[in-house]
C-alpha cells in the first residue's frame, strides 16, 4: 500500500522532458540512418558500383525530384487502395470473427475452410480477383480486402474469447444484459488482439496493393515498378520502392498511435520495459 | 407485523443438494447434501471447512450462479434470479476480477453502469464507496497500479454500488499476507458495523472466521454437509484487540475441533 496516487494518460512532463523523450526515442534510428546512408552512398563511389545494380542515394533522391509529383501520386494511389481494402477487410473480418466467437457451430464448420483460404498465395489469388472486379482501383481494393480480412477474424474470434471467467461473473451477478456483456466486457477484453491483426493487416495491404498492381494497373507504385524495370530504369524503380516503404512506416505509425490512445491500459504500452 | 418481517431470515436455504456430472469419468460428485441454512438479517455468518466441502458452491447457489440439483433457496422470499435481477446481491470473488481498462471510479461504478444510472449519480454513489473502502485519492487509477489489497478493496466497493442486501464473499482475502489480511478484516468488520450489510463469508481460517462473525457454520467434507453452527458471543465493534480475548481462544478452539473431526471422518 505505498503506491502513491499518480495521474493517469496524462504526463505532467514539461516540453523540455518531452523534447528529452523524443531525442531518447527518435535518436538512434535517425543517427543509424544517417551511417547507413552515407556508407552506401561511400561504397557505390568507392568500387564504382553500376548505378542498375545498386544505385546511390543520391541518384535515387535526384531520380525522386525529377518527376517528385508522379511518384507522389502513384504513392498516393497505392496508398487510397491500401487503406481501403484494409479497412473494408477489417471490417469483414471482424465482423465473422465475432459471428465465430459466438456460434460455436459456425465456427467448427467454417473455421478450417478459412484457413485454408489464407494459406492461398496473393499472387495466385490476385488474377482471379482483379479479372471478377475490373480495371480499376476496386479491383486492388479487393485483393486488399481480402488479405486483411483473415487477420482480423482469427484474432476477433480469440479476443472475444479470452475474458476472464470471473468477470463473467460479476456480470452475471450484476444483471448485466447480453449487449452490456458485449460492449462492455468482450468488446474492450478484445481489443489488444484486435490490434494485433490490424498491425500484421498494414503491412499486408501495402503488400495486396502493390501485388494486385503487378497484375494489372496504369497507376500505382506496383505499376511504376513494373514499367521502370522493363526500362532498367533503376534509381526510380528504387524511389518507388523506397516510397511504399514509407507509406508502410506511416501507416502503421497511424495504427500505433491510435492503438496507444485506445488501449493505454493494456500492459503492452507500458513504457517502462 | 414489522416484528414478524425483521425476525424472519433474510436468506433460507432448505435441503439444498448440488451434484455435479463429470462426464470424463462417467460419475457424479455430490457438493452438497441437504443443507437447511438460515440467515438472519444484518448478521455476518462464516462458512468454514476444508477444501471442497462445497462452501463455495453454497455461495454460488445463493448468487444464482449454479441451479441447486434438490433444494430450494430464498433470498427474502425471492428465488435468487429474482434477487440477482433485482440487484440485491452483491459478490466479491477471491480473484479482485477489476476491468483493466477502467479506472478504479469507473470498476466500483460499473454495476450502477449496468443499472443504468446517470454518470453524475453513479460516479458520486461510487466516490463515497471507494472513501468508505479507504481508497480516497485512488479514484483515477488504473487497476494494474494497486496492490492485491487494494484491488481486494475496489472490488468490495463494487460489490456495495448497488446497495445489496446480502454481500456474498468467496475467500476474497485468500490470496493476501497475513498482515494485509489483518488489516483487510479489521476494514472489513468496520464497513459491516456502518453499513448493516448481511453479509455471507467463506474463509478457510477459523481466526478468520470467529473474528468477523457472528455465526461461523462448520461444514463437513464432501458431500458437504453443516457439522456445527457456532455462535460468536463477542461485543461489537470489534477491534483486533478481541483476538486477544479467553472468549475468542475458546471459540476458536471450538471451531478447530470440530474442522479435525470432519478431517478424520
Amino acid at each position: 500500500m505505498t503506491l502513491s496516487a499518480r495521474p493517469v494518460g496524462r504526463h505532467e512532463a514539461g516540453i523540455a522532458q518531452q523534447f528529452g523523450t523524443l531525442a531518447r526515442t527518435a535518436g538512434p534510428p535517425i543517427v543509424a540512418a544517417i551511417v547507413m546512408v552515407s556508407l552506401w552512398e561511400g561504397i557505390c563511389h568507392l568500387f564504382d558500383i553500376a548505378p542498375y545494380i545498386v544505385p546511390a542515394p543520391t541518384r535515387i533522391w535526384a531520380a525522386f525530384v525529377s518527376k517528385p509529383g508522379s511518384l507522389l501520386f502513384n504513392g498516393g494511389v497505392t496508398f487510397v487502395e491500401a487503406v481501403s481494402g484494409f479497412v473494408i477487410g477489417s471490417v469483414l473480418g471482424a465482423l465473422l470473427g465475432t459471428a465465430f466467437a459466438y456460434s460455436r457451430l459456425l465456427a467448427r464448420g467454417l473455421l478450417p475452410y478459412i484457413i485454408a483460404a489464407n494459406t492461398i498465395p496473393v499472387v495466385a489469388i490476385a488474377p482471379i480477383i482483379i479479372l471478377w472486379f475490373g480495371h480499376g482501383m476496386q479491383s486492388k481494393i479487393a485483393v486488399t480486402a481480402f488479405l486483411s480480412f483473415f487477420p482480423l477474424a482469427l484474432n476477433m474470434m480469440k479476443g472475444l474469447q479470452s475474458y476472464d471467467r470471473v468477470v463473467m461473473d460479476v456480470f452475471h451477478v450484476s444483471a448485466a444484459s447480453e449487449w452490456q456483456r458485449f460492449f462492455k466486457m468482450r468488446l474492450p477484453n478484445a481489443l489488444p488482439y484486435v490490434f494485433v491483426g490490424l498491425k500484421l493487416n498494414v503491412t499486408f495491404s501495402v503488400i495486396g496493393a502493390i501485388v494486385a498492381e503487378f497484375v494489372q494497373a496504369d497507376k500505382g507504385l506496383g505499376f511504376v515498378i513494373m514499367t521502370t524495370y522493363r526500362t532498367l530504369n533503376m534509381p526510380r524503380l528504387w524511389a518507388a520502392m523506397l516510397l511504399s516503404a514509407i507509406i508502410g512506416i506511416l501507416f502503421f505509425a497511424l495504427i500505433a498511435w491510435i492503438e496507444k490512445r485506445t488501449i493505454p491500459w493494456h500492459s503492452s504500452m507500458r513504457e517502462d520495459h | 407485523m414489522t416484528a414478524g418481517i425483521a425476525l424472519a431470515p433474510l436468506v433460507e436455504l432448505s435441503d439444498v443438494s448440488v451434484t455435479y456430472d463429470i462426464p470424463m469419468q462417467q460419475s457424479v460428485v455430490e457438493a452438497l447434501q441437504g443443507v437447511d441454512l438460515a440467515i438472519a438479517r444484518g448478521s455476518f455468518t462464516s462458512l468454514i471447512g476444508p477444501s471442497g466441502c462445497g462452501k463455495s458452491t453454497l455461495l454460488r447457489v445463493v448468487a444464482d450462479l449454479i441451479e441447486p440439483t434438490t433444494g430450494r433457496v430464498l433470498i427474502e422470499g425471492q428465488t435468487p434470479a429474482s434477487a440477482r435481477r433485482a440487484r440485491q446481491i452483491g459478490f466479491v470473488f477471491q480473484e479482485p476480477a477489476l476491468l483493466e481498462w477502467r479506472s478504479v471510479l469507473d470498476n466500483v461504478a460499473l454495476p450502477l453502469e449496468l443499472q443504468g444510472l446517470g454518470r453524475a449519480k453513479r460516479q458520486a454513489e461510487a466516490g463515497r464507496l471507494i472513501d468508505l473502502v479507504g481508497l480516497s485519492g485512488f479514484e483515477a487509477v488504473w487497476p494494474s497500479q494497486l496492490s492485491g489489497g487494494m484491488k481486494q478493496r475496489a472490488s468490495i466497493a463494487r460489490a456495495l454500488s448497488t446497495s445489496p442486501h446480502v454481500m456474498l464473499m468467496d475467500e476474497p482475502f485468500g490470496a493476501l499476507d497475513q498482515i494485509t489480511r489483518d488489516r483487510m478484516n479489521l476494514e472489513l468488520v468496520r464497513v459491516f458495523e456502518q453499513t448493516g450489510i448481511t453479509v455471507l463469508f467463506v474463509t478457510h481460517s477459523i481466526r478468520e472466521a470467529v473474528f468477523l462473525s457472528d455465526n461461523v457454520i462448520v461444514m463437513s467434507p464432501r458431500p458437504g454437509r453443516i457439522v456445527r453452527n457456532i455462535e460468536v458471543d463477542l461485543p461489537r465493534p470489534r477491534s483486533l484487540l478481541v483476538r486477544d480475548s479467553r472468549t475468542f481462544g475458546e471459540l476458536v478452539r471450538i471451531g478447530a475441533r470440530e474442522l479435525e473431526q470432519g478431517y478424520d471422518a
